[in-house]
């Protein structure tokens, strides 16, 4: 037991003289927080549009007003050919392009059908889709606005039957802020960097420098050797934890509604994992550069990837689904963001723990068994 | 019969450190091949041998911690195959590089070994002084470790190395890279260890400080090629006498000697060439008459010397190529 | 010059080729990474499960049920009989959505007064999805509204009216597909990663071992040092580049519209600006973990973040929207973006080149600054 505060007490020191680090582990979780809390959004706030207007008559000015209205479009650019229009696409200076056909108002006039092109860059997918969707309600509304004066004229009491209204009621996270759900999810990633790479470099750092051949030469055993090298980047886990939680409340007023020390509970089984992975890296690498790019790419990317953090797990091919079902961070995902957000229990919690739990101790386990007191 | 002694337990046994067939292989490569030898209490054994020849190696095996590809090593009575832990409880290691933790100060590198050996506070206090003493750092408990000198970081990792007391302790190439008056003082540390009865294993590359050594077994490419003192060494391997000559152009002289059927063996020292001389040699005019005839006129001396230890060596080397 | 240069050059080669590990993880993981991100990740949504709460159980309802599952994109997962289960399906994700239809609705529906409303309630917590579906929903509703009219205006003997005939063309990526999105900003955060961190480490690794004084003092200049330094890790960047396009290609038929000459020097020139930023992360880094550290919060979250990659900017703040021009990935990816997906030229994106030579500049210049006033204070 004292063999291990021996260790402990080492690897702070050596964290004291090198305050850069310190410093960088404890104030960069809180910048990268503020970076991704405003910078993560999927929503689409403005399209950049241009205006082809064969028409150039009230009514199709009219119509475009109503785009100009909703607030999501800015014409950027009126054109008067293809050729500019394709070009402001190209160079990415627009996303739609708007072409009103040259008989516009004619044939709204005449009760017969106008069309209207409606060019996007396709290349984000779900910007464009998105921007679609809001092409589409306008233009539903406004068809339906000329439909009703026609029918008013004609005599035809429409009735406001057939409406379907539906009200898409979101719990948890009713403005659908990206924010407030990816902000817990950064504390799962944060704590992966820190306790993951950290770990890893730490101990391959001696290995490199030569001192941990002088340290296995003693009767120390294995397990206090880990314990003690891998005790200290629990609690720097921990209080960069606290910090970002703490950042996350000031200044993004996320509130966290459920109960802070199950967060701390089951925080301390996620880092069994990734804490058994960076000793697990640092068995296989003989400096810290490999340790750094197996810890990113063979590690970190996927399980980022792969956890649900950004992408849903819904979305994935079967086989990949299930092998999801052995990454660490997914389970910690939910968990987190079932404390935070809905302020949930262990009732509701207690399979993800679980799992959790038993998924960390097996790592570190088989870790442990890969790190021998010797050289080869 | 087990002997509790300072804090460990060492097994009586005959002799401290007992290597049978000691083997190393990393894939085809033989990096220590059947090494065998007995080292008694108390004893300093000198391990020479060029850099590359294994003795690294060696001592990690002995120090339980690369394991041997065949053979074992009984250190204090206990087996570095089977008990290697066992082993580290009983030894003190010295790495090439001193390993110490430079961004530790003096202070805090000591507690951190003693603690780490499990010294009580108050041994640990008693043998802080005692290192602090020996590494002449009295006063400069928080100097930063990566800021000392090479000779006191040496006499430091030395002291840390043993704060514990260990019977035997390994020292790997524990004088490279630095000026030899620090040598002769290391030595004298090492002298005192094993005047209290510990046995010491040191590896050096520097022939002239196996003279310091009780015992002294010489390495080359895995293979244990000589065994003995100083004075065993140079009398068993080195029948012929030596003789110094000093002379100009002495590559293109050593080699004229080397062809000569008088003389076995030639090496150049500095500006001299020691050649070993056979039953072939009448005396030194022999030596001058063939260089004078080869064009070679500047002779300054010429003498018979007392060998050295790099002669055993050269000579030894010379059989070896031969085979 | 040339020789000097070339000496270090291949000394880093040989510490590289002999690294078998570090050859693995950069030259297998990337594509490894397209692989699975590729085939993982995915903002298209289909089979959104759906669960029903129908308190009308009419054939309208029915009706109206149907017109959701007959779309690819919502499954019914379970049928609802009680209050109390709909929030534990949504807690117990046994329905991504549930759909609670009241009673009044088929009156509502042929009712002069109100319009029928049913409720859809998703769970917010994973907000993307959430708003994906909220879009779909809203997108169902819609379709099935107009659908109802066309038929009662049927009934009515009057054909339907559609005033606008709204015609969308998605260019560049018609099936909307996300990877083929993602794909040029994978290849910038791969290459930014592999640049910046192996470039940073292996030029502090010498200053940790000691060797940097080595290099010092032999004849070499800082310069020298660096590009020798930096070229092999320039070239493994590059084959990196190659391996992910080709992997892409095979892959996920990401096909490069445009230019495949002004790919390459696009490319070279945003490695150099990442290989600068690494060597400025070395200047002024002691340690390896201090300059990993740096490099990560400099390189890789900044580009996932806010180079484009995932969120667009456009939707970013304004304060972030300028902030993000300090991550050159940013810029690379305007430029991937336009060459492998629009396939235009130089005009389109020669802002973003001067930018990265203009960034590469900068960095190598305070690099340089910062280095020797180091070197002097010592």
């Amino acid at each position: 037991m004292k063999t291990i505060l021996h260790i402990v007490k080492k690897e702070f020191l050596q964290f004291r003289r090198d305050p850069k680090m310190f410093a960088m582990i404890l104030i960069s979780p809180v910048i990268q927080l503020i970076f991704l809390g405003y910078a993560a959004n999927f929503d689409v706030n403005v399209v950049h549009t241009a205006i082809f207007n064969q028409d150039k008559t009230a009514t199709s000015r009219q119509f475009i007003e109503k785009f100009e209205g909703s607030g999501y479009f800015e014409m950027d650019y009126y054109v008067d050919n293809y050729k500019t229009l394709q070009k402001l696409i190209d160079n990415h200076q627009i996303i739609l392009g708007l072409v009103i056909p040259i008989d516009f108002e004619k044939k709204i006039k005449r009760n017969e059908t106008a069309p209207v092109q409606a060019v996007f860059d396709g290349s984000d997918g779900n910007t464009a889709s998105i921007s679609a969707g809001y092409v589409q309600l306008i233009v539903s509304n406004y068809s339906k606005s000329i439909v009703t004066t026609f029918m008013n004229k004609a005599g035809i009491k429409i009735l406001p039957a057939g409406n379907v209204e539906s009200k898409v009621r979101v719990w948890y996270n009713p403005e659908l802020k990206t924010r407030n759900f990816m902000v817990p999810g950064i504390v799962g990633l944060l704590l992966m960097i820190v306790t993951l790479i950290l770990t890893s470099l730490a101990i391959v750092k001696e290995k490199e420098l030569g001192t941990l051949e002088q340290l296995i030469v003693t009767p120390i055993k294995s397990y206090q050797l880990i314990i003690g090298k891998l005790i200290p980047f629990a609690l720097l886990g921990f209080v960069s934890e606290i910090i970002v939680l703490t950042a996350m409340v000031f200044v993004f007023n996320i509130p966290v509604r459920g109960n802070l020390l199950f967060l701390f509970f089951t925080t301390a089984l996620y880092i069994l994992s990734t804490l058994g992975l960076g000793l697990f890296v640092s068995t296989i690498s003989k400096t810290q550069q490999q340790a750094m790019m197996l810890a990113i790419f063979v590690v970190m990317m996927p399980m980022i990837y792969l956890s649900g953090f950004a992408f849903p797990i819904e979305n994935m091919p079967k086989i990949i689904q299930y092998f999801t079902y052995l990454i660490p961070l997914r389970y910690f995902m939910v968990i987190i963001c079932g404390i935070i957000l809905k302020g949930v229990g262990f009732s509701d919690l207690w399979l993800q723990t679980t799992l959790l739990f038993l998924i960390g101790i097996t790592i570190i386990f088989l870790s442990s068994l890969r790190f021998k007191k010797r050289l080869d | 019969m087990e002997i509790r002694e300072r804090n460990f337990i060492t097994r009586e046994t005959m002799h401290s450190i007992e290597i049978h067939n000691l083997t190393k292989k990393f894939g085809d490569f033989t990096s220590v091949d059947n090494i065998s030898l007995n080292v008694n209490s108390g004893e300093i054994l000198g391990f020479l041998g060029a850099n590359g020849a294994g003795k690294t190696t060696t001592i990690r095996m002995l120090c339980g911690v690369l394991a041997p590809t065949s053979g074992d090593a009984i250190i204090g009575g206990f087996s570095v195959v089977k008990e290697p832990e066992r082993v580290k409880q009983s030894i003190g290691y010295m790495s090439q590089n001193f390993s110490l933790y430079n961004d530790l100060t003096v202070e805090e590198n000591i507690d951190f070994f003693g603690g780490v050996y499990g010294l009580s506070n108050s041994l640990l206090n008693e043998r802080k002084s005692w290192v602090l003493e020996i590494a002449n750092l009295n006063g400069k408990e928080n100097m930063l470790t990566g800021s000392l000198p090479g000779g006191i970081k040496q006499r430091l990792a030395l002291g840390t190395a043993v704060i514990h007391q260990p019977l035997i302790v390994f020292l790997d190439e524990p004088t490279s890279g630095v000026d030899p008056i620090s040598r002769r003082n290391f030595w004298d540390l090492i002298n005192d260890l094993s005047q209290q009865g510990t046995t010491v294993f040191v590896t050096t590359h520097y022939l002239e400080e196996a003279e310091y050594c009780n015992n002294i077994i010489l390495i080359n490419a895995g293979k244990l090629i000589a065994e003995g003192s100083s004075t065993e060494l140079k009398s068993k391997y080195l029948k012929n006498k030596i003789y110094e000559i000093e002379c100009d152009q002495v590559v293109k002289a050593m080699e004229y000697l080397e062809d000569s059927k008088f003389i076995d063996d030639t090496s150049i020292f500095g500006n001299t060439i020691h050649v070993s001389v056979n039953s072939n040699f009448n005396n030194k005019n022999q030596i001058i008459d063939l260089l004078n005839s080869k064009g070679i006129t500047n002779i300054k001396s010429v003498d018979a010397i007392v060998p050295t230890l790099e002669d055993v060596f050269i000579h030894l080397l010379e059989k070896q190529y031969d085979k | 010059m040339i020789n000097r240069i070339s000496a270090v050059v291949e000394k880093e080669f040989k510490h590289l080729l002999r690294d078998k590990r570090m050859l693995f993880v950069i030259l297998f993981f990337p594509v490894f990474l397209l692989g699975i991100f590729g085939y993982a990740v995915n903002f298209d949504v289909h089979n959104i499960q759906l669960a029903v709460y129908d308190h009308d159980k009419s054939e309208m309802s029915r009706d109206f049920i149907n017109s959701l599952t007959k779309s690819d994109y919502f499954d019914i997962t379970k049928y609802l009989t009680k209050d109390s289960e709909v929030k534990k399906t949504l807690d117990k994700k046994q329905a991504q959505v549930v759909l609670v239809i009241p009673d009044d609705f088929s009156k509502n529906l042929y009712s002069k007064k109100e319009p029928a409303d049913i409720q859809f309630l998703i769970d917010g917590v994973d907000g993307n999805t959430a708003t994906i579906i909220s879009n779909y929903v809203k997108a169902a509703t819609l379709s099935y509204n107009a659908k109802f009219q066309k038929e009662i205006l049927q009934k009515m003997g009057k054909s339907s009216l559609i005033p606008i005939d709204l015609r969308p063309l998605f260019q560049f990526n018609p099936e909307l597909s996300t990877t083929k999105f993602l794909i040029p900003g994978l290849i910038a955060i791969i290459l930014i990663i592999t640049a910046v961190i192996t470039v940073s480490l292996s030029l502090v690794r010498e200053k940790e071992h000691g060797t940097a004084d080595q290099l010092k003092i032999s004849s070499l200049s800082a310069l020298e040092i660096i590009i020798g330094k930096t070229i092999p890790y320039i070239l493994i960047a590059l084959l990196d580049a190659v391996f992910i396009l080709i992997a892409g290609y095979i892959l996920f038929n990401v096909e490069i519209k445009g230019n495949y000459l002004l790919l390459f020097l696009s490319t070279v020139i945003f490695i150099l600006a990442s290989t600068s930023l690494g060597i400025f992360i070395s200047v002024i880094s002691d340690t390896q973990q201090l300059a990993f550290t740096f490099a990560t919060m400099a390189s890789m979250l900044p580009s996932v973040i806010l180079s484009g990659f995932i969120f667009p900017i456009e939707s970013m703040p304004y304060a972030i929207q300028v902030l993000t021009n300090i991550t050159p990935a940013k810029f690379f990816i305007v430029i991937l973006r336009a060459i492998i997906l629009r396939g235009v030229g130089l005009p389109a994106f020669w802002h973003q080149l001067i930018y990265l030579l203009f960034f590469a500049i900068v960095f190598l210049f305070l690099a340089t600054v910062i280095g020797n006033h180091k070197t002097k204070s010592v």
